[in-house]
């Protein structure tokens, strides 16, 4: 089994949101843009071609609607190399994080 | 949201499938959420997510081409993405910098990409597609034609051909006879004229159409003696039924006879033309001979075989009639016209000249977004060498060929995107407008609208414009590494810079000028074709007809008397000044006709007998239609009601059988076959006593006139003919008109009136004025003389306003230099001469490549002309100077601003 892919910062987002559960774009796009306090707001163009990436990289899959939504409506869900891809990114910031703390760059948790 | 899913289209289809409707479902959210807020949040959102969707059928389109590359490359390739979305974001505010220059050229885009796309939307559908049947290439039309009669085609089929070729064509797969008449439906909703289809069993087989609910019919159900049975029409089953399915099984009664509705076809189901409402199978099998004309066939070509090899095999078969149909007197009869096999596919049947007409159009639209390209490369030009240093900057600092590329194709791929949106819009209007002013005679008039492929269609045009006007600007770049060694003050631009404007402009005068001429030519053609004496008076006359049902109008006395019952209502009416009624009105397309015999002339063995149209009239016909008689007299209601035997002949059969000699007085007889082979024939005698001018058959300005004649409607064929006859029309069916002193119209009440007085169960079909008649003659060509006026128009006004661009911009690049002149004593006159001489030189060039590229290609356009021709000097002359009259005043203006410069001012300038 390869690494996972690096994640761009939508893709993360994504990966985030889907922790919560089995979601769907419109969703998914809410949620990152609160997420991301604004910084974030994908367009439905560019939150599907992260999404249809994510697919083919087999970290996210296709789930089951529940019953009584619009039919239309797709849902996706985290797999299990999509968990093991997101706290690879966790681990890298988390590193990142401490590296900006021993440089005295971040604050010290209160 | 239609457009939103018009975007989608272009991601690839797999994406589409799987994620199409879940996005479009996202976007209606979002489209929702923001119902809240303000125009410019809403404004924002529509743009972000109909780039966004550009963007991503780009992204995904490219990564389709680059197949193979590993999951790691992808987040590669979307940082590319993000460049590219970068430099398309600074593009965009580079553009918004200027709005007046964006505007100019994103409008300009939109008309002539509109233009392109609703044309190229009507020529997909009716060129490309015009029948909706499956492989309808192979579909071809049995037709004939008779040498001996220089009649190269469209004599159609008789029943006896069709099962003679249906059993033995071994290049046909199936084929189906059918016939049309128009046939009154009574029952709920009132009496109707309908336009039925009568056709044999295997036309639905032939077409492989099928109906949409019900079924077709079955074969035992086209024998002679079978009980009737009936399909409806989409239009009809809704107008009459209401959609309701329970309509199968009931009985409708058609022209007196209940038939039992089987099925009804789908809409888009129209054979063999748009108004046929009812198919019933057409009672007909192979004891009856070789038959008579009258019949139209279509057959399906067998796979592998082609229209020249079953046009062979079709010629081989005619030649067999004489051993098909022994002893069959017609058959001997017909053997003697040399019958030749017209075979030709449906869709050149159904096309016509409307193929031509429209890629001439498609040709237009594209001269005029060759014009517009040219305008906005100008305007590129302009802003591309105000920033020459810019880009100089940019290549000292690094920036390579490629950069540059971007940096100038991704304000022209905006522009054109921007342009090729407004464009869809623009065209999605000029659709509708086209599909309800376009002539009737359009095949899928009603069917075009904006699909898939013609979105498709257009995204390639903006793509194509976007390089075609963002790459001359880019041709212009490679000079510019030199500008940095300038000090910056030129005092004149290159003339080598200005000869790239100078083509620009030359191609658009020519361009616009090859327009202008071909409308000119098309409003001559049209002027010609209105100005033909149509040989009846069109003004403030009603036309409808009125088909009497067998049933209860058996002979043609009933028949006659009913006829004369509704005149003599409608002359009673106010305002009526003249009533009367015919089995054929003027343009109404092919009326009754047979071989006539004339008194003392001896039919050769071998030859057959010359061929007229009949009509059987009312008294008063000519009087009512406003016909001249030209000699003689014409027939009164006396004739009718005394049943004298007389006739009344066209001019043109008066000249062809009795040339220089007076018809008046001879004696005429519609031909009828030997009751058997060698015996005598039993003909009814006409005298001829007068002579009326001709009327068109099919359209207006035919070149040879058909011979018509005239009789009283009480003998139609004959004193003793029986009504329904083979040698006379029917009088069964008559066409009415009536002559008002007021609006034709205003009076139909009053007219439906006195109808009912006779009989309220007849109802009046194709009620309209004989002026709508003659409009709807030259309705195609007025049709095409609009687009190709328009396209010219639109094509002088973008050149003009090119040539003003142009010379604009070359009088500020040499204000210096006009200045010097100026300031060392240069007659301002003199000056404003120079500059208009260079831009008329130039325009010069344009005119005479213009005028060349219309000579060249006039027998393009030869076939939509009428009565003038494709190189006529005077519209050649007038065209060239109309486009003189706008072109030099756009370069005197320019140029009488250089003149009054004081030359002080135009050296302070620089």
């Amino acid at each position: 089994m390869d690494s996972p892919p690096t994640l761009s910062d939508l893709a993360f987002h994504i990966l985030l949101a889907l922790g919560e559960g089995p979601s769907h774009g419109y969703a998914i796009g809410k949620d990152v843009e609160e997420r991301s306090a604004g910084r974030l707001d994908p367009t439905t163009g560019a939150l599907y071609q992260v999404l249809r990436r994510l697919a083919e990289d087999g970290l996210i899959v296709a789930a089951g609607a529940p019953p009584g939504v619009d039919s239309r409506r797709k849902y996706f869900a985290l797999t299990s190399r999509g968990k093991r891809a997101a706290a690879h990114e966790a681990r890298r910031l988390d590193a990142l994080v401490r590296a900006a703390r021993q440089r005295k760059l971040y604050p010290q948790r209160a | 949201m239609r457009l939103y899913r018009l975007l989608l289209w272009l991601c690839p289809a797999a994406l589409r499938k799987e994620y199409g409707a879940a996005m479009e479902e996202m976007f209606a959210r979002r489209l929702a959420d923001a119902r809240e807020t303000g125009f410019r949040p809403r404004a924002r959102l529509w743009r972000r997510e109909l780039t966004s969707v550009l963007a991503l059928a780009i992204a995904e389109r490219w990564k389709l081409v680059s197949l193979g590359v590993r999951p790691r490359r992808h987040w590669n390739n979307l940082d590319a993405m993000h460049a590219l979305a970068q430099e398309t974001r600074h593009a965009a505010r580079r553009l918004l910098r200027s709005p007046a220059f964006s505007l100019a050229a994103v409008l300009t885009l939109a008309l002539a990409i509109g233009a392109n796309t609703a044309i190229f939307a009507v020529v997909e559908r009716v060129v490309l597609n015009p029948l909706p049947y499956p492989e309808s290439d192979r579909l071809v039309v049995l037709d004939h034609g008779a040498a001996s009669l220089n009649v190269g085609s469209s004599i159609g089929i008789t029943s006896g051909l069709y099962f003679h070729y249906a059993d033995r064509a071994r290049t046909l797969d199936g084929a189906a006879l059918y016939r049309s008449d128009d046939l009154t439906i009574t029952g709920s909703g009132g009496p109707e004229r309908v336009r039925v289809t009568h056709v044999a069993v295997p036309l639905a087989p032939v077409l492989r159409a099928s109906p949409a609910i019900g079924r077709w019919f079955v074969e035992a159900e086209g024998r002679p003696g079978a009980p009737r049975t009936a399909i409806l029409s989409h239009g009809l089953w809704l107008r009459r039924y209401g959609g309701s399915p329970s309509v199968i099984g009931q009985s409708i009664d058609l022209g007196g006879s209940p038939s039992e509705i089987v099925g009804v076809m789908p809409a888009s189901f129209a054979f063999p033309e748009t108004r046929v409402d009812i198919w019933t199978p057409e009672l007909v099998d192979r004891s009856m001979g070789f038959g008579l004309w009258g019949y139209r066939a279509v057959a399906r070509l067998r796979d592998g075989s082609t229209l020249e090899r079953a046009r062979d095999e079709l010629n081989g078969l005619i030649a067999e009639i004489p051993q098909a149909f022994p002893a069959d007197p017609i058959a001997l009869g017909n053997t003697q016209i040399r019958l030749t096999s017209a075979l030709r596919t449906l869709k050149e049947d159904v096309l016509g000249r409307v193929a031509t007409t429209l890629w001439i159009l498609l040709a237009a639209v594209g001269l005029v977004l060759l014009v517009a390209c040219a305008n906005v490369a100008n305007l590129f030009l302009v802003r591309s060498e105000a920033r020459q240093r810019e880009i100089a900057v940019r290549r000292a600092l690094g920036a390579g060929r490629l950069g540059i590329t971007r940096y100038f194709l991704a304000e022209s791929v905006l522009l054109s995107t921007a342009g090729g949106i407004a464009g869809i819009v623009l065209a999605d209007v000029a659709v509708r407008l086209l599909v309800s002013v376009g002539p009737a005679t359009l095949p899928r008039l009603h069917e075009i609208r904006l699909d898939a492929v013609t979105v498709a269609y257009t995204g390639a045009l903006s793509l194509l414009t976007a390089i075609l006007f963002g790459a001359i600007p880019l041709w212009r770049v490679r000079e510019l590494g030199a500008t940095l060694h300038e000090n910056g003050r030129t005092n004149t631009a290159s003339r080598s810079r200005h000869r790239v404007r100078q083509l620009l402009m030359g191609g658009q005068v020519a361009a616009a000028l090859v327009l202008l001429v071909a409308s000119g030519l098309m409003i001559r053609s049209f002027q010609n074709m209105r100005a033909i004496d149509p040989g009846f008076d069109a003004t403030s006359t009603l036309t409808f007809g009125i088909g009497l049902p067998d049933r209860d109008y058996a002979t043609r006395d009933a028949a006659v008397a009913a006829h004369h019952a509704i005149i003599d209502r409608l002359l009673a009416l106010p305002g009526v000044t003249a009533a009367s009624a015919t089995t054929c009105l003027p343009l109404a397309g092919g009326c009754f006709a047979n071989g006539v015999r004339i008194e003392g002339r001896v039919i050769e063995p071998g030859t057959i007998p010359p061929l007229a149209m009949y009509r059987a009239v009312a008294g008063g016909y000519f009087e009512a239609a406003g016909m001249r008689v030209i000699r003689g007299r014409a027939i009164d209601r006396a004739d009718v009601e005394h049943r004298t035997p007389v006739a009344l002949v066209s001019q043109s059969l008066a000249s062809r059988f009795f040339p220089n000699q007076d018809p008046i007085g001879r004696r005429i007889a519609s031909n009828r076959p030997p009751l058997r082979p060698g015996g005598a024939q039993p003909l009814d005698w006409l005298t001829i006593v007068g002579v009326v001018g001709d009327t068109p058959i099919n359209a207006l300005g035919e070149a040879n006139p058909i011979p018509q004649l005239y009789m009283p409607m009480s003998i139609a064929g004959g004193p003793d003919a029986p009504r329904n006859s083979i040698i006379g029309p029917d009088v069964a069916v008559m066409s009415f008109i009536v002559r008002t002193a007021s609006a034709p119209m205003g009076s139909l009440d009053t007219v439906r009136r006195a109808v009912d007085g006779v009989d309220p169960r007849l109802a009046l079909a194709q009620v309209r004025t004989l002026q709508d008649t003659l409009d709807r003659a030259a309705a195609q060509m007025a049709f095409t003389m609009t687009l190709i006026v328009i396209a010219g128009s639109v094509t002088l006004l973008l050149g003009v306003i090119g040539i003003y661009g142009v010379m604009s911009y070359i009088v500020s690049q040499r204000t210096g230099e006009i200045g010097v002149r100026l300031a060392l004593g240069a007659e301002p006159g003199s000056v404003a001469r120079m500059i208009v001489r260079e831009g008329g030189v130039v325009a010069g060039a344009g005119i005479v490549a213009g005028l060349a590229t219309a000579f060249a290609g006039s027998r393009l356009i030869e076939s939509l002309l009428y009565g003038i021709s494709p190189r006529d000097p005077a519209v050649f002359a007038s065209t060239t100077a109309i486009l003189l009259a706008v072109a030099l005043p756009a370069c005197w203006f320019p140029a009488r601003r250089a003149a009054r410069l004081s030359p002080l001012e135009a050296l302070r300038m620089d």
